[in-house]
């Protein structure tokens, strides 16, 4: 039992940062902003925190403190020129926010070992620390959901004109998603580091961009479980069949199409849908047999 | 020398231009962001580059087929991802997730075919002729090129702005519903679009192999990422913004290669993306079509 | 009590003048009519007010204050709050949703004790939920209140953005063509509605098509075509005029 377990504990690992990243992305979209930008943030922690243990042996809690928060700021200042786009633009501003991030650590080799990377970092997080990162996330992305901010975030995402009608200040709202992105990606980009003995720019270009927005496609943007259900069934997906994992990226583009064409809220919120669309239904019969003026227009 | 840079700058601008006006062009109709774009454009290169060297065709007829074969390819994309959000009155993100799967799905089809190899056309497939004029030398290739664009681009504006399908097609990025009340088959409008938009795309990619002679897998990427420069400050839709954009990036990037470094090329280009979308993100001329890009008007 | 008041107010989109040198006050307590044929630019009118559209001239104050370059965000929460032409609910929210988002604005609790979850955030949102009820209830719809709101009936769905709209405590209302494609017994049920809000103080603008629904309510009547006011007065008064009977009979 303890082979099996040691056999599957690192995929257990990547899970639980594949969860994290997934929300990192999950945040933005949430608010409605067509950020991909996650990529580039985690990228901006892991080289942090790397940097702050190997070359100032820094302990490991305040090197992922210190990625979250560098990530956060990222978050903070790239929703500034990002707050005057929407849609399309804001896609294109944030792929190529990743590439900029990925010439830059390439450029920068005195600092980030260019193309070489960084590599013989020490393993400081374990699992445990792992689920404690997820954990606090999931907690936090629960209590947004349900407060005030999760209000917000709904009517800005299903329409933002209404949502000014109503008084909510796009900005604010669109900058926190900015920067609770930017804190959830760098604080898993640093546990990244600091669990895998190594980093380097490629690996935070446009594979992980994909599978961050493959997690939260799969599983949904809304509520909490989608990024979680999305992740693990990606990272099990590959452990079900050798070709499966060798086709990597065949298989998460199809995925991307065939889910965003016939399931485009995802697996969770689809579900979630049904359940409350007949939950309603259960409990007012009368809706169903009523009135003339109860006929539901589309 | 300068001048010399400057005319390699615009050669190198006018297949990015080439490259863009098709990547335009679908998001001015249709405004989708077709982010399978560079794998169409890649695999119009490989089918030049294997109708050459496994098929013996001369240059001439694999450069068509390459052409041709990355029309197609575009159409069937559309037909199989883009067409069926449609018909689920799918939405603007939806559009681009579903083409990001096309362009991964193309991406690791070429991977597999090509082992992911770097190839190159033979020695000798395009001659090698060097021109002295007024002090600049010019290859034979790089006048092809802008040849190339100069005929593609005619045709192309012709098409659009005088024969009777060029009016459908604006009639479709206007409004599509008024369009179908007009009369006009939005079907036959996308399959031509994205056909003309392909094969722009697969000539690009052709010369481009041609021109750096390595023809491998990943080679879309860097040039999707130059059409977005492309297309931002040209303006989403506008052709002539597109043609414009498009060489002003040429020169401005064979600029900093030479004189800056080769490796911050990248990251100055994605700067300067960035200058764009902020200072003026409609662009330098007025598309096909105007989206709705900041909240208050 | 407050007014509202627009003076020379115009709107140009590049060559096109959409509203011309407008004068008009909305006055509390009570319910003003903007009538006009199609494309007259009544909607551009509600949407200068609310601040989604720039101003090209003119004015807009509410009392003494200037809100003419205000930002939306800001003019809704001075007090002024509208409905779409074509609805615009969250369709997949649920109807209580929809009318607790409109008190998002009267949210004490800070950024981030809302983060953080703060026992206060709770009560706030529960006492929220509380007032959508109440809301609801009111306008006889709380049977629907789970239900989610695209699957509503036309005219249910327009109550909802009403209560949506009133949710926000508005001191100016606008209603824009609150009772289109509605029979007269559904449209009459709501014109009871707007004369009790507007007895409760509310200051009302109405824009509607609907010329014996519009004659039946407002106090003040003005008439628009191609963006400028052809007509001011009370109801009678101006239905009477050759000019507007020009405006809606007329090629």
């Amino acid at each position: 039992m303890n082979d099996l377990f040691a056999a599957y504990k690192p995929l257990f690992d990547i899970t639980l940062l594949s969860c994290g990243l997934a929300f990192s992305q999950y945040v933005v979209l949430r608010a409605g902003v067509e950020s991909f930008a996650t990529a580039a943030f985690a990228a901006i922690g892991a080289y942090f925190a790397a940097i702050l243990v190997t070359k100032w042996g820094a302990a490991a809690p305040v090197a992922v403190l210190a990625a979250c928060a560098l990530g956060a700021v990222a978050g903070g200042l790239l929703s500034i020129p990002l707050a005057r786009l929407r849609s399309v633009f804001q896609a294109i501003a944030t792929i190529a926010f990743v590439q900029i991030v990925v010439s830059l650590i390439l450029y920068a080799e005195p600092v980030t070992g260019g193309a070489l990377g960084i590599n013989g970092i020490p393993q400081l997080v374990g699992t445990l620390g792992l689920l404690l990162y997820l954990a606090i996330v999931v907690a936090l992305m629960t209590v947004i959901n349900r407060s005030g901010i999760g209000r917000a975030f709904d009517a800005l995402r299903q329409d933002e004109t209404v949502a000014v009608a109503l008084g909510i200040s796009v900005i604010k709202y669109h900058a926190l998603a900015f920067i609770l992105s930017g804190a959830i990606a760098g604080a898993g980009g640093g546990m990244l580091a600091l669990n895998t003995f190594s980093i380097h720019a490629e690996q935070f270009g446009f594979p992980l961009l994909v599978a961050a927005l493959a997690a939260v496609v799969l599983g949904g943007r809304t509520s909490v479980l989608g990024p979680i259900v999305g992740a693990a069934l990606l990272a099990i997906l590959p452990e079900i069949a050798r070709p499966l994992a060798e086709q990597r990226l065949l298989v998460y583009g199809l995925i991307l199409i065939v889910i965003i064409i016939y399931l485009p809220r995802g697996i969770v919120d689809t579900l979630a849908a049904r359940w409350i669309a007949w939950r309603a239904v259960r409990q007012t019969p009368s809706v169903v047999l009523g009135s003339a003026d109860d006929q539901p227009v589309h | 020398m300068l001048v010399q840079q400057l005319l390699n700058g615009l050669i190198v601008g006018s297949v990015y231009a080439l490259f863009a006006l098709g990547f335009t062009l679908v998001f001015g109709v249709l405004n989708i962001l077709n982010l399978a774009h560079g794998a169409v454009f890649m695999w119009g290169a490989f089918v030049g580059l294997y109708a050459v060297t496994v098929a013996g065709l001369p240059l001439p007829l694999a450069f068509l087929l390459g052409t041709l074969a990355a029309g197609i390819l575009s159409v069937l994309v559309d037909l199989l991802v883009f067409r069926p959000m449609r018909k689920r009155n799918g939405d603007e993100f939806g559009a681009l997730v579903a083409s990001l799967g096309a362009n991964l799905v193309l991406i690791s089809l070429a991977q597999q075919v090509s082992n992911a190899r770097i190839m190159s056309f033979p020695f000798g497939t395009f001659p090698i002729v060097i021109f002295e004029f007024l002090g600049l030398r010019v290859s034979l290739l790089q006048l092809t090129m802008i040849g190339c664009l100069i005929v593609l681009v005619s045709a192309l504006l012709y098409y659009v702005y005088v024969m009777p399908f060029g009016r459908q097609v604006r009639a479709v990025a206007v409004s599509e519903r008024t369009a179908v009340l007009l009369g006009v088959n939005p079907t036959a409008v996308y399959v031509r679009t994205f056909f003309i938009a392909g094969a722009l795309a697969g000539a690009a990619g052709v010369i481009i192999g041609l021109a750096f002679n390595s023809v491998q897998f990943l080679m879309g990427e860097p040039m999707m990422l130059r059409a977005f420069v492309v297309i931002i400050l040209g303006g989403m839709g506008s052709i002539r913004g597109a043609i414009v954009a498009g060489l002003l990036l040429g020169v401005v990037q064979t600029t900093v290669v030479t004189y800056i470094s080769s490796q911050l090329s990248d990251a100055i280009i994605f700067a300067l993306l960035f200058i764009a979308l902020l200072v003026r993100p409609t662009g330098l001329f007025r598309g096909l079509r105007q989206p709705a890009r900041v909240a208050r008007s | 009590m407050t007014s509202l008041f627009i003076d020379r107010v115009s709107k140009k989109f590049g060559g096109v003048t959409a509203v011309s040198d407008l004068s008009m006050t909305i006055a509390p307590r009570g319910i003003t009519g903007l009538i006009g044929p199609n494309g007259a630019g009544k909607t551009t009118v509600v949407n200068l007010i609310t601040g989604m559209l720039k101003v090209s001239s003119g004015t807009i104050r509410m009392q003494e204050r200037d809100i003419t370059e205000d930002a939306p965000q800001a003019i809704a929460r001075s007090g002024i709050s509208r409905t779409f032409q074509n609805i615009r609910l969250l369709k997949d929210a649920s109807v209580l949703d929809n009318v607790a988002v409109g008190f998002h604005m009267h949210e004490r609790t800070s950024l981030a004790a809302n983060l953080l979850g703060f026992p206060s955030v709770w009560r706030e949102k529960k006492a929220f939920r509380e007032r959508a009820h109440a809301m609801l209830q009111r306008f006889d719809l709380e049977r629907y209140a789970d239900y989610p709101a695209g699957g509503l009936s036309y005219g249910h769905q327009r109550r909802v953005e009403m209560m949506r709209a009133l949710a926000m405590s508005p001191t100016i209302l606008l209603l824009d063509e609150p009772v289109a494609g509605m029979n007269d017994v559904e449209a009459d049920a709501l014109g009871v509605m707007f004369r009790q809000l507007a007895d409760e103080g509310l200051g009302i603008l109405l824009i509607e098509h609907n010329m014996r629904f519009v004659m039946s309510l407002c106090d003040v009547v003005y008439v628009i075509a191609f963006g400028k006011l052809i007509a001011d007065g009370s109801a009678q008064d101006v239905c009477s005029r050759p000019a507007v009977i020009d405006a809606y009979l007329g090629a």
